[in-house]
């Protein structure tokens, strides 16, 4: 199937307001999951006769559950300052890409069923019925979101719009229209090990053939080992670092890192995937189950530290969520988490982030890198949005920013950051999150890359950057196949542990 | 007792109930709602000293209105502590003696309804002017600034222009709080200002204004940044481990 | 268009403004012959080397992949050889 066309959006000094287009993406719909995909995840795939009712239901029992979903919905004053925000509507000029647009697709039916001010007066306060159009903007909408939270740091009372979008899609999917990329691939995740797919005896061959590469490459014997009971450390990685460029290059990486410490460690087939696309859907019981296989590997294999690769949302899941779902992490009273925390080695954070370990590694002397190795390129670095905005590194408050870019560098001799408000806290989405990473979706994507695109033409202009490292398989695969569009070579775009790969000193 | 304070006096009474209970019912409701989840919007405080002190920059200061659209966090601000010295000043008439902050503001409080008005006024004219804003804007939208609007100025006309009996006035609160009821003084801008102040108080906890309570419950603002050192389970997910 | 068994399943060859010479059907041989043993497409990397083992290193490298199929190997040849495209973070 022919993708539709689209104009490419023109690439401008700086990053522009644009006025509002009606209507402009009110097409773009993601393929909706057929039935063997939601008879799997025990959805329906199409609307039952009372799907209305369905639907208010399942919005009661979030609203209940969720004291985001509840507060975010009073709260907003339509004070408009998050309008601005997000890269979909400065992208595509849809109103309806604008967070609080987004949010009140959402909202209007709330104030209609479940406020007084919308019972009695809907028109005054913008109550709207649940009707099929309705829906079908919450479909298109809620999947032209990449659930990247940059309107929360804006809003002055934290408004996220992730949670609401995770909360449309979790009735939606409830009531038979769930988006065939995610579910598709919660299935494989579950059936498999891991989003992409690849069984075991795949995931084996392809560890053995990058063995023979690095040893071709360095004459070093940099090992790639799996499911070896007793090892130190249990690395959890996207799958996509098994198998796409560049994202290989940073599972390269990490071997040698592991080799040059002399740490034993080992990756796992039950739990071949870091990512969880049970966040994306807003499904918790989901995302528990997800994460649940890497609680198993981990007891199973009984290793005493868990480490995550580069990933963006995976780490967003490791970091703040793990503990809660699986007891991954300390400081837990009940029996579950109990078991697994006693085996976890208490000198280090768990779950750790590799570019946590790596960083450790290098300052602390314990493995030696070469940056001049590097001296070819020119470097900035892309803060992948769950990264920055939903997680930490270290200790301190902003660790997610300063311990990446440490790492960097240490291992390379020029670099730049792009522009301060595209960085850090207020760093643009890859425009390809929150499960929009599909070919369906194509036009989303690419204009939704619009502001990374400006904000890196920038820098490549004024300081040749020539490199744009990521820690995000969304991101490295989203950028590879978007930033051609606006001329960008593919190959700028690549890993951290890419870098360090080349730097890192092997014997 | 005319029929004008009867109606006054039971306006305010009601009002007053409704406010009250209305947003009791608000905070027991969000204070019940779990959060499952970690969600604070990072970097975010690693302590509850620190979340505080958060919550303190963001209720005072609107410190992320601010980083996000200057001219909203102008007016807004302008607003906000603009009504909070007027409201300040309004505790004169209900105590006795006043209590002496509040004749310390006075002066400033009476100056304050400038800002206040002149604040309201940008964010109407934001309203209409910023297509996006414009975009999102429901007709409650605008009549709440409108209302405001109104309550501010006829406060500021008999402050300023046609002064009202301030003594006659405050006998009726005070008549009010000791369930004494007094005539309502029947200068007709004050009818309007009290009608409309009541007006404002019933709405309150079923609208918008349910952002002041809400942002101290909002979880990407509240919670601190300790996922990893502390388990943090809602009692429903709880229940999740048991079954395995 | 023909019908293509790999792994027991039948597959529909996908019609392709390409005209297939002896190039084109080695890489679209050994891609279907990594589906029936592994039942996922071989990456991008695994099918260079492959290639380059199988005919020589001046064939085994990017460049020739994407002289044969300008829409990327991955992309294009899967598509030829009838075989579902991995989908996930890629
Ligand atoms: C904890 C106390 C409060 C805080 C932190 C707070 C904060 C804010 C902020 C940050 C905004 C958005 C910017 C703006 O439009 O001004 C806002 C809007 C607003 N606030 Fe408050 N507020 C508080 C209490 C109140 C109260 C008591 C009222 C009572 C009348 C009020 C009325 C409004 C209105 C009407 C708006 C919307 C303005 C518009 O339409 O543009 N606020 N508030
Ligand atoms: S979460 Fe990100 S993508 Fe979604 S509305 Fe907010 S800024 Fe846009
Ligand atoms: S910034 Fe927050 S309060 Fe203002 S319009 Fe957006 S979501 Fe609503």
């Amino acid at each position: 199937m022919a993708a539709a066309e689209f104009d490419i959006p023109e690439i401008k000094d700086y990053i522009e307001v644009p006025k509002l287009r009606e209507g402009a993406m009110a097409h773009a719909k993601t393929f909706l999951a057929p039935k063997p995909v939601q008879d799997f995840m025990g959805y329906p795939h199409e609307l039952a006769d009372d799907w209305k009712e369905s639907a208010l239901e399942k919005m009661g029992d979030l609203l209940g559950k969720y004291r985001s979903l509840k507060v975010f919905l009073d709260a907003c004053v339509h004070c408009g300052a998050c309008t601005d925000k997000c890269h979909y509507y400065l992208g595509t000029s849809d109103p309806k890409n604008m967070p609080v647009a987004r949010q009140d697709l959402m909202r209007q039916v709330y104030r209609r069923y479940f406020t007084t001010a919308g019972k009695l007066f809907p028109k005054l306060v913008g109550a709207k019925d649940l009707t099929k159009d309705v829906l079908n903007d919450w479909y298109n909408y809620y999947h032209q979101c990449s659930e990247c939270r940059r309107c929360s740091v804006f809003c002055p009372y934290g408004i996220d719009t992730a949670e609401i979008t995770m909360a449309g899609r979790e009735i939606l999917n409830h009531i038979g229209m769930g988006q065939k990329y995610s579910n598709e691939i919660l299935g494989k995740v579950q059936k498999i090990g891991n989003n992409l797919g690849l069984p075991g005896p795949a995931l084996l061959d392809t560890l053995e053939g990058l063995e023979e590469d690095i040893e071709a490459d360095t004459g070093v014997a940099v090992k790639l080992p799996i499911d070896v009971k007793g090892a130190e450390v249990l690395l959890v990685t996207p799958s996509a670092d098994f198998f796409s460029e560049p994202h290989v290059e940073s599972l390269i990486g990490y071997a040698k890192v592991f080799h040059a410490a002399g740490t034993s460690w080992t990756l796992s087939t039950h739990a071949s995937e870091a990512g969880n696309f049970g966040l994306f859907n807003g499904n918790y019981e989901t995302m528990r189950k997800v994460a649940m296989r890497i609680r198993d590997a981990a007891l199973e294999l009984g290793v005493k530290r868990i480490v995550v690769g580069e990933c963006g949302h995976a780490w967003r899941v490791a970091y703040s969520f793990w503990n809660t779902l699986t007891g991954i992490g300390y400081g837990a009273d009940d029996p579950f988490s109990i078991e697994l925390q006693k085996q976890l080695d208490p000198n280090y954070p768990q779950p750790q982030h590799i570019c946590e370990l790596t960083n450790d590694l290098i300052k602390s002397g314990k493995i030696k890198v070469d940056p001049s190795k590097n001296d070819d390129l020119i470097v900035t670095y892309h803060d992948s949005c769950n990264v920055a905005r939903a997680s930490r590194m270290g200790t301190e408050p902003g660790g997610q920013f300063i311990i990446p870019r440490e790492l960097i560098k240490s291992v390379v001799n020029n670099f730049h950051n792009m522009a301060d408000d595209t960085i850090y806290e207020s760093t643009f989405c890859c425009g390809g999150g929150g499960g929009l990473l599909t070919d369906d979706l194509m036009e989303v994507r690419v204009k939704g890359a619009l502001p990374r695109a400006t904000a890196l033409n920038n820098v490549v202009k004024e300081h040749q950057v020539n490199f744009m490292a990521t820690i995000c398989a969304i991101c490295k695969a989203q950028f590879t196949k978007v930033l051609p569009k606006y001329g960008f070579d593919m190959s700028m775009v690549g890993g951290v542990h890419q870098l360090v790969a080349k730097a890192i000193i092997l014997d | 007792m005319s029929t004008l304070t009867i109606i006054y006096a039971g306006l305010f009474y009601i009002a007053t109930l409704l406010l009250v209970v209305g947003l009791a019912y608000k905070i027991f409701d969000y204070s019940r709602t779990p959060a499952p989840l970690k969600i604070p919007t990072t970097p975010a405080p690693v302590t509850q000293t620190g979340v505080v002190y958060r919550m303190a920059k963001e209720v005072v200061l609107f410190e992320s209105l601010f980083k996000s659209s200057k001219w909203t966090w102008i007016f807004g601000w302008l607003f906000h502590f603009g009504l909070l010295l007027v409201l300040a000043r309004h505790l004169r008439y209900f105590t006795e003696p006043v209590w002496f902050w509040v004749n310390i503001v006075q002066p400033f409080g009476k100056y304050a309804s400038i800002m206040m008005v002149v604040g309201l006024a940008g964010l109407l004219a934001r309203r209409f002017l910023v297509d996006r804003v414009r975009y999102i804007s429901t007709p409650s939208d605008y009549l709440m600034l409108v209302l405001l609007i109104v309550i501010g100025s006829s406060g500021m006309l008999m402050t300023f222009v046609a002064h009202t009996d301030i003594v006659a006035l405050k006998t009726f609160f005070m008549g009010l709080m000791y369930f004494d009821v007094q005539p309502v003084p029947q200068d007709p801008i004050l009818l309007i200002h009290l009608a409309l102040v009541a007006l404002l108080m019933l709405i309150f906890p079923i609208s918008k204004l349910l952002h002041a309570p809400g942002l101290f419950f909002s979880p990407t603002r509240n919670q601190v940044d300790n996922p990893r050192e502390h388990r943090h389970v809602a009692a429903w997910a709880a229940r999740l481990d048991q079954k395995n | 268009m023909p019908m293509v068994n790999i792994a027991g399943k039948d597959y529909e060859a996908v019609e392709e403004k390409v005209e297939l010479t002896e190039g084109h059907w080695e890489v679209v041989n050994f891609l279907r012959e990594y589906y029936a043993e592994y039942q996922i497409a071989p990456a991008v990397r695994v099918l260079t080397k492959a290639i380059g083992k199988k005919l020589g290193p001046d064939k085994g490298n990017n460049k020739y992949l994407y002289e044969l199929f300008p829409y990327g190997p991955a992309k294009q040849a899967c598509k030829i050889a009838g075989l579902p495209k991995p989908t996930g973070c890629i």
